[in-house]
């Protein structure tokens, strides 16, 4: 098997092209977003967040079939429900706002996955959860482009209110900056940005294309533009690695991509020279410690 | 003024006046209402029934460009991917628009306050890799960036060895002479009338108010500590910062 073999010969079909290109694009913005989230230690929070889509998306299929428009506009409206819901929920009930959150998705996934058994085959509920490449329609690389392009220009510009929403928002609102707007509008690009990635990843590996690239620079990198940068870039690798390995070894496009960026993130774990815990062996051998006896302790 | 969280009062109908150039501890008990006062007069909490806070001779709200707030060190995440200078060049933010580059007035006034704080060195390191006392002069040297005047600080002394807190109460000292205002939250009574020159006796209302002899009295105390519902064994004794964090 030669380079061509390899390497070109998969992008001659349309489908590959298209699904290469929704995967790019949505590594651009999704890398970005996911250091926000892990920093934030929202991490979780996106996970239940893209679970609780959906209903809308199952609903928006029963009723319009697959519109890009119909199932964009279910999953916003579901994704709003879940993060208003449990803010209200946590406010108003003894409920945390963890808890709150961690109940309402799991109540909006089963409601995702009753409505989808009632649809004709189980091939759509394998479609929704888990993507298609093949499914990629121009549309949906429209909707991909117009969002990860929106993600990337409010990076852009609003950096310094993100960086500052991250690190202190304290800070931030004595300044007299909007802490809460840049908050909303961060979950509502996360939102986005799991609708987007709906169609080549599915509901439940969405995430990871957005989240791995960022815990893997997050080992490597002590500036944020640095890490934005390499999650990015990492997002990027993984995607091609991912659909390149899911055309030669016949396996799910979205699976394939979580699982190329997850040998990144766990070969980091391993291996980041300062971060990661062969360093911590490194240090405690040197010290003549044992290892587990005290991990953890700074 | 008055704050709330839910159903619990946090502070209660609270006024009072802070004079320019001087040092006030914000001393009280627990659940006091400590850091609740220094986060309403930045505008954090939604406040009832107004209030009258006055810092110097104008109200606390109309002076937000000159106040700098210095958050808990708990509060802060140590192992943000961030630099020292990265953190400093951080109180020129408010007078930028969000994506303008900065000016060579910008960078000359991070200079000067990495500089002044004596973390020039250390510019380049991640934050985690500094010592407590470094770690703070990281957030006053910001504070200097903004150019503030007015020093709000959330228990600066909090997980300071000796030495640091020496060299805090030095720089607040010079920062006073200088005709600068601090205003910080203190848990440690004796540490207050040592190097505060006002302060601010809570306990959700305020107890009293003035210079530090006339407020740190053993009846205002008694009446802060005790009066309340938080009672403590004797507040007078000398406690280690770094065994009673809030």
């Amino acid at each position: 098997m030669n380079f061509h073999d390899l390497f070109v010969e998969p992008f001659t079909f349309e489908f590959m092209r298209r699904g290469l290109l929704s995967a790019v694009l949505l590594s651009l913005s999704g890398g970005l977003l996911g250091c926000i989230l892990v920093l934030r230690r929202l991490a979780l929070m996106g996970d239940a967040l893209s679970h609780s889509l959906l209903p809308g998306v199952a609903l928006a299929y029963a009723f319009f079939g697959p519109s890009t428009l119909a199932l964009f506009v279910g999953a916003l409206l579901a994704g709003l429900l879940t993060a208003t819901g449990s803010a209200l929920l946590s406010r108003l009930t003894r409920v945390k706002e963890d808890a709150a959150f961690g109940s309402l998705f799991i109540i909006f996934f089963a409601l995702g996955v009753a409505v989808v058994s009632t649809l004709r085959s189980r091939i759509d509920l394998m479609h929704f959860l888990f993507g298609n490449i093949l499914g990629v329609s121009g549309t949906d690389l429209q909707l991909a482009g117009l969002v990860s392009a929106t993600t990337l220009a409010v990076f852009v510009v609003f950096y310094r209110p993100i960086l500052l929403e991250t690190f202190d928002p304290i800070f931030l609102r004595a300044t007299g900056g909007r802490g809460g707007l840049v908050h909303i509008g961060i979950l509502c690009l996360t939102v986005l940005n799991l609708i987007a990635a709906l169609q080549a990843m599915g509901i439940v590996l969405s995430l990871g294309l957005f989240l791995l690239p960022a815990v893997t620079a997050y080992l490597w990198c002590d500036r944020l533009s640095r890490m934005l940068l390499l999650s990015v870039l990492l997002a990027l690798a993984g995607s091609v690695l991912g659909i390149l390995a899911s055309y030669h070894l016949g396996l799910a496009s979205g699976a394939s991509i979580v699982l190329s960026l997850g040998v990144f993130f766990l070969f980091s774990a391993a291996f980041s020279p300062r971060y990661g815990f062969g360093a911590l062996v490194l240090q405690k051998l040197r010290a003549g410690k044992g290892v587990l006896h005290d991990a953890g302790q700074p | 003024m008055t704050v709330r969280y839910g159903a619990r009062l946090a502070l209660d109908d609270l006024s009072t006046s802070i004079p320019c150039g001087t040092s006030t501890a914000i001393v009280g008990p627990n659940g006091a209402g400590k850091s609740t006062l220094l986060r309403a007069i930045l505008g954090w909490h939604s406040i009832e029934n107004g209030g009258d806070i006055r810092i110097g001779d104008a109200h606390a709200h109309h002076q937000l460009p000159r106040l700098a707030y210095l958050p808990q060190r708990h509060a802060v995440d140590w192992d943000f991917p961030i630099t020292v200078r990265a953190v400093v060049a951080q109180g020129r933010y408010p007078a930028l628009l969000p994506w303008q580059r900065f000016r060579a007035s910008d960078h000359a006034a991070i200079d000067r306050a990495l500089d002044e704080l004596g973390i020039v060195d250390l510019a380049d390191r991640q934050i985690r890799m500094l010592s407590g006392g470094q770690q703070q002069r990281v957030f006053l040297a910001r504070a200097l960036a903004q150019g503030a005047d007015i020093f709000l600080l959330d228990e600066p002394f909090t997980g300071l060895d000796l030495f640091a807190t020496e060299e805090l109460t030095h720089i607040l000292r010079s920062w006073v002479a200088q005709g600068r205002t601090v205003l910080a939250a203190v848990h440690d009574l004796p540490l207050a009338r040592a190097h505060f020159t006002h302060a601010l006796l809570l306990n959700t209302r305020l107890v009293a108010a003035g210079p530090i002899a006339t407020v740190l009295t053993e009846a205002n105390i008694n009446t802060a500590f005790r009066g309340g519902r938080c009672v403590h064994d004797n507040p007078l004794r000398r406690v280690s910062t770094t065994q009673f964090p809030e």
